[in-house]
């Protein structure tokens, strides 16, 4: 039971911390032990350990379903599908690609083993997703040659938007789905739009193979560019492709995905109830903003994401952490620092630094608080009183927070 | 149903010699038991990624096998080359120098990092390279020496060390081909600035998918475990240009149960190599030995065709194939003739050994009864050289 009064009840200031053992983000669903136990056991009798196995094969028919797609190709991981769809897409090395600087590190350094710069877009402030709008100038900067969107959070990005600016110069867009497995927009699933979609399988999201990507397309050229990409097991057909690559998915990883998938519906109502819990155990308190799923589509809930507005909650948003952690609550920031303030971007394209007002800004603000399987309910109300208390107290803890 | 004359063959209308394919891929299955045991921590400690306890304990284990300050994992030995190449080479130049009788993607991995080829010719007893063969093509656009290890034979690494020295070029290895091998005693793994080796299902460590990198030079393993995460070197801290190329916990596990039964499995290979051995004695074809006095994986069977073979390498690969006999070609096409503009130069050995050479099953699919019946049937083609050749002239194959 959660026993707040004075400050000397908090971590921070000299008390126990709230949790006996580290209260982490990230989905980390894991399946039952005997189900792991019985694929695993078939898979060994099998003996058939990689190289597009029946296994795989499987998971990807299914996936097909989930995103409504032709084709569903697995990759080892998320990262590298990026950078094998930008091959695949025969875009030039040396090219430029749109694309927005807050958003995981792995998005933009896609692009980079792939020979490709990125030109940073900046974000609307409301959904933390770039628009056609702020994608639009940056059309004319000499060498673009594709857009890379990303629905943030789950929550899809300005597609009409952006393939409507793809089209008219004749390039692609592609989106980072890595966050929206299981997601819809305008009642269709994620993974039909743009020329293709991307998602992660890394153990920290819904769907899990504990490291592993997928990539979703109606493009059947590039869906068999991919594959030969990819490798040779698994393609249909032999096609020039500008490079080989390598791009495995295991079977051992085919059968934790699978399991995972069965465990989809189940997971997606357990974060959405733990969404619900959060918010509602927050309701009221000034200065925190949720980044809600879009209203009216399908969802994974994943993530629990908020931000901090300094001037209304009392602390900023590194000090709450800092609090947090304290207490083995580990949330984290996001992103930090924003792409175009990372190495190698900031010495490569300095040029912006300063070019991107609201990422700046959102990344000082934006926060991930504990979802996924190893979360209570009894957490969550307890870290809702602790923000609430902390942000009730704020005053008097303004300054002994290290930000 | 032994094989007596050319209609036998399955080529030619016979029964397949074999029921399934036998490969020339290692597929080791570990005990279940053990798998499972490891497998477990992934439920006590809700870890399947980003360094888990599994990829920990895989890593420490590895170094200790090889002998070194540390070991690297990666999803894959691609990446651990990849990575491994971009790291090492030298600033503001652009060619890797490395043989080109060698793994079918190592041309692109080096273009992937940015860098070209430049290709060395092979040694014929080996089919390694060592400093004679690289020192030539050593000019100001060098930035790094990459030593592969032939598959059975070893590169002659400690000339290649000597060069790396003088030149100030660092060497990197692939030897996943020499894993868990010795030159002299001294463990492979611990050669040049780093070696690389691949735990893909068809190698000696089956990790389903994987590879890792072995070194003494403690910085520079710990720059490779920041870029294979993202490139951060604490939270919210990124100090290189990173990517993602983490072993997972399940990989990990697997690896680390087929780690526990190496002896085995070298027992198994051992007693696959003696009965080829055997088998093939008197037939005109040079088999690639193991030293007697090293450790050795003895997995695998390289063959030559001498001259009085007489039948060519690809007819005698389409007889092999047909019948469930997965033989392969040794490294073909060489990477200089690879791709849409094959390089204008000549490496006469590598032109020759990977027309002549291949690679026969053995493995955890192939027993000690097969690599027999795999022999027998090379006596039996020998034997009806004469009619394959006269079959092969007819056309009656697309050989």
């Amino acid at each position: 039971m959660l026993m707040l009064t004075t400050i000397s009840d908090l971590a921070v200031c000299g008390h126990k911390p709230l949790f006996d053992t580290v209260l982490p983000v990230g989905q980390i669903n894991l399946p039952s032990e005997a189900r792991f136990h019985d694929v695993f056991h078939d898979l060994f009798e099998r003996r058939y350990y990689t190289n597009h196995g029946v296994v795989t094969q499987e998971l990807e028919e299914k996936l097909c379903r989930l995103f409504g797609t032709r084709h569903a190709l697995t990759m080892t991981n998320a990262t590298l599908a990026l950078s094998l769809v930008c091959k695949g897409l025969n875009l030039p090395v040396g090219g430029k690609v749109i694309v927005s600087a807050f958003t995981f590190a792995a998005t933009v350094q896609a692009l980079t083993w792939a020979g490709l710069d990125p030109v940073f877009c900046d974000i609307d402030p409301l959904t933390h997703n770039m628009t056609a709008q702020m994608g639009a100038p940056l059309l004319d900067t000499p060498g673009v040659c594709a857009i890379l969107g990303v629905h943030l959070w789950g929550n899809a990005c300005d597609i009409e938007g952006l393939e409507a600016l793809a089209r008219e110069r004749g390039i692609p867009v592609f989106f980072d789905a890595a966050h929206a497995v299981g997601c819809s927009h305008k009642g269709r699933p994620i993974g039909g739009f743009g020329t293709c979609e991307v998602f992660s399988f890394h153990a920290t999201k819904i769907l899990s193979a504990t490291e592993g990507g997928c990539v979703a397309t109606n493009d059947d050229a590039l869906a068999e560019r991919l594959r030969n990409l990819r490798s040779s097991y698994g393609r249909r057909a032999t096609v020039p492709i500008p490079i080989a690559g390598y791009g495995r998915f295991s079977e051992a990883q085919a059968a934790f995905a699978l399991l995972s998938l069965e465990d989809f519906p189940q997971n997606c109502r357990n974060n959405q109830r733990r969404l619900r819990l959060y918010t509602e155990g927050l309701q009221g308190v000034p200065g925190i903003r949720f980044l809600l799923p879009s209203e009216g589509e399908s969802h994974n809930y994943q993530y629990i994401v908020f931000e901090v507005e300094e001037k209304d909650f009392g602390l900023c948003r590194n000090e709450l952490v800092q609090a947090l952690a304290a207490e083995n609550i580990l949330a984290r920031r996001y992103f930090v620092p924003g792409m175009h303030r990372c190495v190698p971007y900031i010495t490569q394209c300095p040029q912006y630094v300063n070019a991107l007002p609201v990422t700046d800004v959102v990344c000082e603000k934006v926060m991930q608080v504990p979802s996924g399987q190893c979360v209570t309910d009894e957490n969550i109300a307890a870290v809702c009183a602790l923000i609430r208390f902390i942000q009730a107290h704020a005053g008097e803890l303004k300054g002994m927070l290290p930000q | 149903m032994k094989k007596q004359t050319v209609a036998d063959f399955a080529l030619f209308g016979g029964q397949k010699l074999f029921s399934e394919p036998k490969p020339t891929s290692g597929l080791y299955r570990p005990s279940e038991e053990r798998f499972f045991a490891y497998a477990q921590s992934v439920f006590t400690t809700r870890r399947l990624t980003n360094s888990g306890p599994l990829v920990c304990q895989l890593e420490k284990r590895l170094a200790e096998l090889h002998d070194t300050e540390t070991c690297v994992t990666f999803c894959s030995g691609f990446l651990a080359l990849l990575l491994s190449i971009h790291t090492l080479a030298l600033a503001g130049r652009t060619e890797v120098i490395m043989p080109s009788a060698t793994y079918r993607r190592m041309a692109a991995i080096v273009t992937w990092a940015g860098l070209e080829p430049r290709y060395a010719d092979i040694d014929p007893q080996t089919m390694g390279v060592n400093a004679s063969l690289f020192q030539p093509h050593i000019s100001s656009k060098t930035a790094l020496l990459l030593g592969v290890h032939p598959i059975v034979a070893m590169s002659a690494v400690e000339e290649l060390e000597a060069l790396s020295s003088e030149s100030g070029i660092p060497l990197l290895l692939d030897s996943v081909e020499a894993a868990y091998g010795t030159i002299n005693g001294k463990n492979i793994g611990s050669f040049g600035v780093a070696e690389v080796f691949s735990m893909h299902a068809s190698k000696f460590i089956n990790g389903f998918e994987g590879g890792y990198v072995t070194t003494n030079d403690v910085p520079f393993g710990e720059k490779l475990k920041i870029i294979r995460a993202f490139g951060f070197q604490a939270k919210d801290t990124i100090t290189d240009l990173g990517y993602n190329a983490k072993l997972n916990e399940i990989h990990a596990a697997m690896a680390l149960a087929c780690l526990d039964e190496i002896d085995k499995q070298i027992q198994h290979n051992k007693r696959i190599f003696r009965r080829y051995e055997d088998g093939l004695a008197g037939l005109p074809l040079h088999l690639f030995r193991y030293a007697d006095d090293e450790e050795r994986t003895w997995k695998n069977i390289v063959i030559r065709l001498d001259e009085g073979w007489e039948l060519t390498r690809d007819a005698l690969l389409a007889i092999l194939q047909a019948e469930n006999i997965l033989a392969r070609p040794y490294y073909t096409p060489p990477l200089h003739k690879t791709g849409e503009n094959p390089l204008p130069i000549i490496l006469p050995v590598t032109d020759s050994i990977t027309a002549s050479t291949c690679i026969l099953p053995s493995g955890t699919h192939v027993s000690e009864d097969d690599a027999d019946a795999i022999a027998e049937t090379l006596h039996t083609i020998y034997n009806n050289r004469q009619s394959f050749k006269e079959k092969f002239r007819e056309g009656q194959c697309s050989c």
